[in-house]
This record gives C-alpha cells, sequence and structure tokens, in this order.
C-alpha cells in the first residue's frame, strides 16, 4: 500500500483550508444580500410587481342577526390598456376612436394614454355597465376590463359606528370592517403581464390571471329593528336637547350580544367624508365619563354580596356627611332622614352610598371595581375602545373611596358600564360584549363561530337577584319613575354626573345625563344604557333626558321580541293600583319641551297637534281634575293673534323662572318667546310698555349664579 | 468487490448530498410552477435523472478505480473525439454549441461528461510525473494536455464550463507537488494576458474567441445597471437575481410565493438560477443551510482525498473536489453578484440530465476511493 507523501498531504490540507475561506466568503455574501440589503431589493422586487394589473376582492357583505344586510360591495368594471399591445396591433388610431365613442372621452387624450410607454394603463376606472358590455363586444386589442368594488352601505346612517368605513383602496378602515379586515377584506387577485428578459411585455403573451379571494360575511349579533328604535329615539333626544354626543346600547344579558349600539353625531358611511371627521368617533366606547349615580349599582351589589346591607338596612340621611375634611353632600342638599337601603337606592341618596362605600373599605371596593371590569376594555369587537381611567388603588385616600361609591372620581365608558349592568342582570355573571355572531362563507357555510364568553362571576346569583328588585323600585318609586313602563317591569338607576372641566374641577352647566336599566325586571331579556353628553336646557337629569329614552327604546324592543306583557293588574307595581286623580298642570306658553316633561312629570301623556314650538293651548284646561294617565291635548301655534285685542301692559320679568314668567305672560295673553334656561335678566319689550294682547314677549334667561 | 469495506463509506458526505438532492427537487417543484402545463414536469424527469445517477455511481463504486489508469488514453481520446464532434454536429442552445442528438435519445451535453473522464486521464498523467514538476518546462506538458480540450470548450463557446477546466488543473497540479511559485506565477500571467487579450479587443477590435454579448456577461456582474440598457440588458440576470435573493430575508417568502420567480422575472430559474429561487422563497435559512451541506461535501470529499491508498485516488477525488468547488462558488457567486454570468448549473440541485449524471459518476468515484482507503489508525 502507497501512501500518500508527506509533502502531499501538507497541499491537501492548504486546499482544505482554501475551500473553507470560498464558503465563508459566499456565506457572508449571502448574509450580506439579504439582511443589510433587504430592504432596498424588497423595495424594487416590489416595484417588478406594480406591473400587474391588480384585482380587487369583494368585501364580505355585513347581515344583522336576521340576515339583513346592512354592508355590501358593489362592483363595476375598469378599462385599462397594455400599451405595448396597443402599439403592436398597430391600430390604435383606430382604437382610440373607439374608446372615444364608448367613453364619451376625447379621442387624442386617450390616444396618448394607451400608447404611453409603460406596461399598464387604466383608461377609465368604475364605468357604467352598457358602457363595458360595448368595450367588450368591441373586442379591441390591448384593451381590457377588470372589476372593481367599493363598498355600499343600503341602509345609510344607520348602524354607522358599527360597521365603520372603508377606503377608497377597498380596506376597511374603522368599524368591524377595519377589526375584522383579515377575514372580511379577501385576497386582492392580478393580472400577470409577462415579461421577457428585458422587462418588455410580450405583447402576444397571455396573461396569467390570479382570481382574488373574495371576503368572508360577517353577521352581527346587531338586529335591524332594535338598531332602528334605539336610533331614533337617540336621535330625537340629541336633537331636542342640542346635546354634545350621546350613546345607546341594548344588549342580551343572557349572551352578552350586542342587539344595537348607536352613538351621536353620526354619519353616512356612504359618503363620509362630506362630515366632520369627530362624527365618526363612536361616544359609546371610544369615551370615558364620570357615570354618576349609575355607577351606585355597582357599589350596591358589592356591599350586598359582601353583606354589608341588606335591603332593609337602616341609614339616615341628615342632608350631608363629613369625610375628612370635606363635606358630601346629597343633591340639593336634601336631608333624606331614615331610610331603608332600599330607599337610598330609589332616592339616590348619595349620603347613604358614601356610608356604604367606607364600610366597604378601599380593598374590597377595588377588587370589585376591576371583577366588574372597570379600568380595562371589554373586548367589544371594535378598534379604539377607551379603558376609562380609575384612580389607582395606591394613591386612593378615603375622600376617593367615599366619591367613587356614588360615581365619581372614576371615569368609565358606556360599554363597560353596560356589560357591569348586564351581569347583574344576569344572576351575577359578567359576559363579553360582543358584535359579531357568525362568519360565513358566500354559500352560507360557517367559518367561524363566536359563541357566548362568561368572563367571571362578579357577585352570587342571589345578591344579583335582590339587587334586581330594588333597582326596579327605584323605577316604580325613585329618581327613574320616566322609565315606567306599563306593559313592563323595568329596573334600572338614573344618572346625572357634572362634566369635569379640562382646567380641572367640577364645569357648573355641563352634565352628563344617563340611564341604565333592564326588562322585564324579573327575567331580564335586554339591557340598555342611553347616555346624553352635555343636554341644553332644564331638567338636565339623566331621570328627565335619558330615561324617557331609555323607556321608548325598551318599550319598543321588548314588543318586537315578543316578550310577553305583564297583567293589567300587577300587584309589584305600586304606581297605579287604582284610579288616581291628578290636576291639569298649566302648560299655555310653555317651550315644547318643557310642557312635555311638565306633563309628564304628573303622570299624564300629551298628544301635540300643530306647528311651532311654544304651546299655545291646553285640553282640558289647567287645575282640571283628570284621571291618572290620561291624555293632554296641547296645541302648538306660529303667533297668530287670537280675535279681540286687549291692550295690557307688560310686567317686570326680572329674576323670575321660565314657569313663573309663562303663567304670568299666559294670564295676558301674551307669547313668550324664551330664549336659554334659569332665571329671567332682560325682556323686550321693556316692562310699562303697553302692546296688545297676543304679542309676543322676548325673555332672556340664565343661569344663576353666574 | 468487499462488501465489507463499504461501512468505511462516508457518511457524513452521502448525508449530505442527500439533503442537497432533496432542496433541488423541492426548489424545482417550485420553479416549474409557471413553466410549463404539467408543475411537476421537471420534477418527474430530475427524478429519473437521479434515479440512473444513483445507478452509475453505484456501477463505479464498486468498480476498483486504481484499474482505471490503464484506460487513461482511451478517456482522454474519447473527450477531445466528442468535444470535436460536439462542434460539427452539436446544436445549438443560447448561442453555445454543447448538445448531441443522437436519434431519439434525449440530446447529451459531452462537455458534462467529458470533465469526469479528464479528471481520471490527467490523474494518471500527474501520477507518472510525481516529482517532476518542479520547473516550468516540467509543468508545461501538463498545460497543453489539458490546454487542447479546454480551447474546444472554448470554441464552442462555453466560457464557464472551460474555467472549470482551468480549476481542475490548477488544483490538481497543486496537489500533485507542482512548484507553488511556478503555479502563481501561471496564475498572474494568464489573468495579465486575459486582461491585455480584453483590453486588446475592446480598444483595437482583436479577435476573440467569444461573442461580445458573452464579454459585457463577464464584466456586466460589477455595475449590472451600467449595461447601456438600464439594467434591462445584460445586467439584467445579476439584478433579478439580487432582487430575488434579497428579498427573501431571513424565512423567505414561502414556497411557490417568490414573486421574482413566479412572475418569471427571473430567468432561468430551474436551472442556473435556482439557487436564487432558494434565497427568495426559503430565505437565509435555506440559503445558508445550502451552501453549509456543499461545504460539507466538499471537505469530505477532501477528507477522503487525504486518506486514498494511493496518489492516483487522492488525484481523482482532489479533481472532482475542485469542479465541484468551482460549479458552487460559480453558480453561487453570480446569483449573489459576485461572479460574472457564465451559466454552469449548481451541481444536484439545477435541473439538467447531463449534468446530474456526470456528478453521479463523480460521486461514484470518490465513494471508490473513500471505501479503498487507508484505514484511520490514529
Amino acid at each position: 500500500m502507497q501512501t500518500t507523501n508527506l509533502q502531499v498531504r501538507k497541499r491537501i490540507a492548504t486546499l482544505f483550508f482554501l475551500f473553507t475561506i470560498v464558503f465563508l466568503l459566499l456565506g457572508t455574501r449571502i448574509f450580506w444580500v439579504q439582511f443589510v440589503r433587504g430592504a432596498e431589493l424588497s423595495e424594487k422586487a416590489l416595484q417588478n410587481r406594480m406591473r400587474d394589473i391588480p384585482v380587487e376582492a369583494k368585501r364580505g357583505i355585513i347581515y344583522d342577526r336576521n340576515g339583513q344586510e346592512l354592508a355590501i360591495s358593489i362592483s363595476a368594471d375598469s378599462v385599462y390598456a397594455i400599451p405595448a399591445e396597443v402599439v403592436s396591433s398597430e391600430e390604435a388610431r383606430a382604437i382610440a376612436a373607439k374608446l372615444a365613442a364608448i367613453l364619451d372621452g376625447d379621442e387624442n387624450n386617450l390616444y396618448d394614454r394607451i400608447t404611453r410607454n409603460s406596461s399598464f394603463e387604466w383608461v377609465k376606472r368604475q364605468i357604467q355597465p352598457e358602457q363595458a358590455q360595448q368595450i367588450k363586444e368591441a373586442d379591441l386589442p390591448g384593451i381590457g376590463l377588470t372589476e372593481e368594488s367599493r363598498r355600499f352601505y343600503p341602509k345609510n346612517t344607520l348602524a354607522s359606528h358599527i360597521l365603520g368605513i372603508s377606503g377608497v383602496d377597498n380596506t376597511g378602515l374603522e368599524g368591524v370592517d377595519f377589526y375584522y379586515n383579515d377575514l372580511v377584506g379577501g385576497t386582492k387577485g392580478r393580472i400577470v403581464v409577462e415579461h421577457d428578459a428585458a422587462n418588455r411585455p410580450i405583447p402576444e403573451a397571455t396573461h396569467k390571471y390570479i382570481p382574488p379571494v373574495d371576503g368572508a360575511n360577517l353577521v352581527l349579533t346587531i338586529d335591524e329593528t332594535i338598531q332602528y328604535i334605539t336610533e331614533r329615539e337617540l336621535d330625537k333626544v340629541f336633537k331636542e336637547r342640542q346635546a354634545k354626543s350621546a350613546a345607546a346600547i341594548v344588549m342580551d344579558p343572557d349572551t352578552g350580544e350586542i342587539l344595537a349600539l348607536t352613538s351621536r353625531p353620526t354619519y353616512d358611511p356612504n359618503n363620509y367624508q362630506e362630515y366632520p371627521a369627530q362624527n365618526r368617533r363612536n361616544y359609546a366606547i371610544n369615551d370615558a365619563f364620570e357615570p354618576g349615580s349609575t355607577m351606585k349599582i355597582a357599589t350596591a351589589a358589592m356591599a350586598m354580596e359582601e353583606k354589608i346591607v341588606g335591603p332593609f338596612s337602616q341609614f339616615y340621611c341628615p342632608g350631608h356627611i363629613k369625610v375628612g375634611k370635606e363635606t358630601i353632600r346629597c343633591s340639593g342638599g336634601t336631608a333624606h332622614g331614615n331610610q331603608t337601603f332600599a330607599e337610598i337606592v330609589e332616592k339616590s341618596c348619595n349620603v347613604g352610598f358614601v356610608q356604604v362605600g367606607l364600610d366597604l373599605g378601599l380593598e374590597k371596593y377595588y377588587k370589585y371595581l376591576h371583577a366588574f371590569g372597570f379600568g380595562k376594555t371589554t373586548g367589544i369587537d371594535l378598534p379604539g375602545e377607551a379603558e376609562g381611567i380609575i384612580v389607582p388603588e395606591s394613591r386612593a385616600m378615603q375622600i376617593d373611596l367615599a366619591t367613587m361609591s356614588f360615581g365619581q372620581a372614576n371615569a368609565v365608558t358606556a360599554m363597560q358600564l353596560m356589560a357591569a349592568v348586564g351581569a347583574v342582570a344576569n344572576e351575577g355573571q359578567l359576559m363579553q360584549p360582543h358584535l359579531v355572531q357568525q362568519v360565513i362563507d358566500k354559500d352560507g357555510q360557517v367559518i367561524k363561530k363566536y359563541e357566548p364568553k362568561t368572563v367571571r362571576q362578579v357577585v352570587s346569583a342571589d345578591t344579583a337577584r335582590e339587587l334586581c328588585s330594588i333597582l326596579e323600585g327605584e323605577v316604580t318609586n325613585g329618581t327613574g319613575k320616566n322609565a315606567y313602563m306599563p306593559g313592563y317591569r323595568a329596573a334600572g338607576k338614573t344618572g346625572t354626573a357634572q362634566k369635569i372641566a379640562p382646567t380641572g374641577g367640577y364645569m357648573a352647566n355641563e352634565y352628563v345625563a344617563s340611564f341604565i336599566g333592564f326588562a322585564p325586571a324579573d327575567d331580564p331579556r335586554l339591557v340598555c344604557i342611553v347616555v346624553v353628553d352635555a343636554p341644553q336646557g332644564y331638567p338636565y337629569y339623566g331621570g328627565w333626558v335619558a330615561a324617557p329614552v331609555f323607556k321608548a327604546i325598551m318599550e319598543d324592543s321588548l314588543r318586537y321580541l315578543d316578550v310577553p306583557q305583564r297583567e293589567e293588574i300587577d300587584s309589584t307595581s305600586p304606581p297605579t293600583p287604582e284610579k288616581v286623580q291628578v290636576l291639569v298642570p298649566d302648560v299655555v306658553n310653555l317651550p315644547l319641551a318643557e310642557a312635555l316633561s311638565t306633563i309628564k312629570e304628573r303622570g299624564l301623556s300629551a298628544k301635540v297637534t300643530g306647528e311651532g314650538n311654544i304651546v299655545w293651548q291646553q285640553t282640558p284646561k289647567a287645575k282640571t281634575k283628570i284621571d291618572l294617565n290620561s291624555e293632554v291635548i296641547i296645541y302648538l301655534s306660529p303667533f297668530e293673534q287670537n280675535g279681540e285685542n286687549t291692550e295690557v301692559t307688560i310686567p317686570d320679568l326680572q329674576g323670575k323662572s321660565m314657569k313663573e314668567v309663562a303663567k304670568i305672560l299666559a294670564d295676558l295673553g301674551l307669547h313668550l318667546l324664551p330664549e336659554g334656561f334659569g332665571l329671567a335678566y332682560e325682556q323686550t319689550p321693556a316692562a310699562g310698555k303697553v302692546v296688545t294682547s297676543g304679542s309676543n314677549i322676548r325673555v332672556k334667561f340664565q343661569p344663576v349664579g353666574e | 468487490m468487499n462488501l465489507k469495506r463499504l461501512k468505511f463509506i462516508d457518511k457524513p458526505f452521502l448525508i449530505s448530498l442527500i439533503v442537497i438532492l432533496g432542496f433541488g427537487l423541492v426548489a424545482l417543484t417550485s420553479a416549474s410552477q409557471g413553466i410549463s402545463g404539467d408543475p411537476y414536469y421537471y420534477v418527474k424527469k430530475q427524478a429519473v435523472f437521479v434515479f440512473l445517477g444513483l445507478v452509475g455511481a453505484i456501477l463505479v463504486l464498486s468498480y476498483d478505480y486504481s484499474h482505471l489508469r490503464r484506460y487513461s488514453i482511451l478517456f482522454y481520446g474519447i473527450s477531445v473525439f466528442l468535444l470535436i464532434a460536439v462542434l460539427v454536429i452539436g446544436e445549438e442552445q443560447r448561442g453555445t454549441t454543447g448538445w448531441i442528438s443522437l436519434g431519439p435519445l434525449p440530446a447529451i451535453q459531452p462537455a458534462e461528461f467529458t470533465k469526469i473522464m479528464l479528471a481520471i486521464a490527467f490523474a494518471d498523467f500527474l501520477n507518472k510525473r510525481k516529482g517532476m514538476l518542479n520547473t516550468l518546462g516540467e509543468i508545461l506538458p501538463c498545460l497543453v494536455y489539458m490546454g487542447v480540450p479546454f480551447m474546444l470548450i472554448l470554441m464552442q463557446p462555453d466560457l464557464g464550463t472551460a474555467l472549470v477546466y482551468i480549476a481542475i488543473t490548477i488544483v490538481m497540479l497543486f496537489v500533485a507537488g507542482a512548484n507553488p511559485r511556478v503555479l502563481g506565477g501561471l496564475l498572474a500571467f494568464g489573468a495579465g494576458a486575459t486582461a491585455l487579450m480584453l483590453f486588446l479587443h475592446f480598444q483595437l477590435g482583436m479577435w476573440l474567441p467569444l461573442e461580445d454579448y458573452q464579454l459585457q456577461r463577464l464584466t456586466v456582474f460589477l455595475n449590472p445597471y451600467e449595461d447601456g440598457q438600464g439594467g434591462r440588458g445584460a445586467g439584467w440576470n445579476t439584478i433579478q437575481s439580487l432582487i430575488a435573493i434579497g428579498s427573501g430575508g431571513l424565512t423567505g417568502q414561502g414556497l411557490f410565493n417568490g414573486t421574482q420567480v413566479q412572475l418569471n422575472f427571473l430567468p432561468e430559474h430551474h436551472t442556473d438560477f435556482i439557487y436564487a429561487l432558494i434565497g427568495e422563497e426559503m430565505g437565509f435559512v435555506g440559503a445558508a443551510a445550502v451552501v453549509l451541506l456543499y461545504g460539507i461535501l466538499l471537505l469530505r470529499t477532501i477528507n477522503v482525498s487525504f486518506h486514498a491508498k494511493d496518489l492516483f485516488g487522492t488525484l481523482i477525488t482532489v479533481g472532482v473536489a475542485a469542479m465541484w468547488l468551482f460549479h458552487v462558488f460559480e453558480n453561487i457567486g453570480m446569483s449573489i453578484g459576485i461572479m460574472p454570468i457564465t451559466g454552469i448549473p449548481l451541481p444536484f440541485i439545477s435541473y439538467g440530465g447531463s449534468s446530474m449524471l456526470a456528478n453521479f459518476l463523480a460521486v461514484g468515484l470518490v465513494l471508490s476511493v473513500n471505501v479503498r482507503g487507508r484505514k484511520i489508525v490514529f
């Protein structure tokens, strides 16, 4: 056996070394190209691809829970040209002429465009179907059609904040269209124009067509009818009270399914550019506010769960309570005196709740605050949900605890409050609110189903049930009377919170009025929250502004859902056990809103006839005794004279309330044209002037203490 | 042959070879997508070539390579004959007269096979001159010996393959004990002469055995956008290949998803530029794995040559290693823009029957030397 000699072996070793160097060199260079130059080269790869002709995927349809179409995709054909093919056909002039005839365009312009030195040109986008048909029939060389699509919302503004908008490039920008873009958006297709080695499109080459994959369809939990009812009612109060913003949500407490969700101001997603951008803000989830008394529901639940109070625990309210150096008062400084726990809920007694909160202590209070989901997003499937702000536990003092207990200091979103009260209505189980029920493909096959998700048991079922009946009492006997429905047992809580000024401290005249509640109280089917931000005019209380909206939404929705109405005579509903007679109030000369609420306050209903916004006459007349719940017909008038003209002297109205002014002027047969609210401080004509009866007196009011 | 010797077979060599073949078939599946009606057309054919190659390799392996030296004159003669024949009756493909068709058989590329035969013949040639390679005078006959087939290939003209011959010649001479100073001088002279000829060609129009487009391809990789057409001429391949590899990133665009490949921006992506496909669709992970695997394959080949029982065996394996190294370096190098575009295949990965068969014959040779090598005692 001959051995390789030492020299050969040394040379092989050298070779080994050299080979290794070659491989290291290759490895280093590959690393350099892929990582250091990666971004630059990827960009170039993109530029290469841009020669594709895009084929838009259709976005999936968005349905309500009953299969009503809320958002669809409509498509239109767009005409493109492959200039290389047009030129090589040697008929560019004739093609341009034909295109000009069909598309009603300028021939020279079109000629320039279709012979441009590029691989792809749009001739005209989104043309009429007849034009597309003509172009198809003309079969021009180098000219083709491709389908483009865009979103169309057949119901216009309905559910706009849920549906969101889609941009010009057909991607979801807001709402569920954004949140579920990956599912709904589909995948773009493309037509690839073949290129030779020198990147010139091959004229006679077949184009490779990669079809787009259309997006999946969404089935929302929204019920179009309930959404419509909710929007109609919220719209009324938003316009009547010239509020800054407003929101209403209706949820099924058992599943967390959102049946309606709407915010004001709103917009039409079909042409959202025509509305201010802030109209697209979804007040229901994007903004947090101090909840006020509605938060007392949470405090009550905690205290009852911890057995600190029972419905009949005794409290004494002297009208104020001292916490540390601060004194907290009940609204208006009213002393509620001796009362049970149920009564402090009904009367929304701040002092009582401060006592309850202080008994609970910071640690337990925070434990339940987190358990109810405050300070964290609810996980609703919409973009931009706010977390709200809660006072950090580490910094919380007794005074914070005291104010939190009746709804100050912390800020929450309407959705959070909704979920929390939903837990009370659902035997203590907090459900995750959600908007999408399932995702289906175009054949209706279910791709994905979103089952109800229990977040946690916050309080026991017994506590929740007990609280439900206390809250029902609040509607029948307490501040929430305006939410009372004859047909259904409603439970709920009003809330009126002063708004915090950007500079700190509370603003004197801006309030957030809210009402949250559910019905039927013994087996809640719907939870509904109504929040109105900065309603103008008086009264601004939640019980006056939000509760009637809640009532209207619930009444119509429950009836629509065929929820059985309660028996005519129901021993658990104390307000009308027998016929009660009331005095008809005097509403002549009052502004319409004022008149309506005055009539409602007496437990009467109003029927409005005529046009205008000032009450001219009423039937029956003031101080007549009629049955509770009867109808008062009020006539509105555009200030015409009423026959005989007697001369009257105008009295001095300075410092009088609007009701007083209305009464005085009505007695004299004069019309009131009010401006602002509060107490009268200016009038035209001035006091002492003699006018004929039926004249208009303009009176300016302003709030006290300014 | 003694089957017991098979236990000496080099396992890392075999494993890396198998994985490389796997990479090749996967890459070809993706490369064929846009090319023909049957997306597996090339894969199926390549699989047949692999099978034939395997049979060939086993036959070669079972034959004791040391008897091959008896036929070295024959191998040399056949090679020169084939290379002349291809010039006379060959078919031109992509500007190179490199293929011979015989009746219904698929066209073959003789230059792929003559590489192996000439490596054997040259190993014998050098073996006889052991210890007599000290002066230029002693080395010159070797250059003439390999120069004849080299010139014939250059006349096709197939510069890439011709350069492989230079690599094989130099490496084998070096291991056979040639005076390094003379070798270095020769390389310097060759480079200088090439530069001078290019200068004379471009400045004074001197005739060269290369087409102008080939010459431009040799230089354009340095500045691919300076090809007179803004990167759409001779620089196109380099640019597209770099874009493909560069957009691969760490894990690649995914198989069948590389836009450079699937939209046909990258030419020859099933043959010469298949490495760019791997870079784009499998990313740095795939690209680096391939380089690493070739590294193992080649260093194990050199290890075989180190432990060969005789100088003849050493020289054959070293020749094969030089051939593969040059193929790998040149092919990957042109894909990543550090080598001119000369169009030679990536061994075991690029599509092509002749190349696959020839490379498997080379595998057979390496393993034949391997199993008959000295036992490692230390």
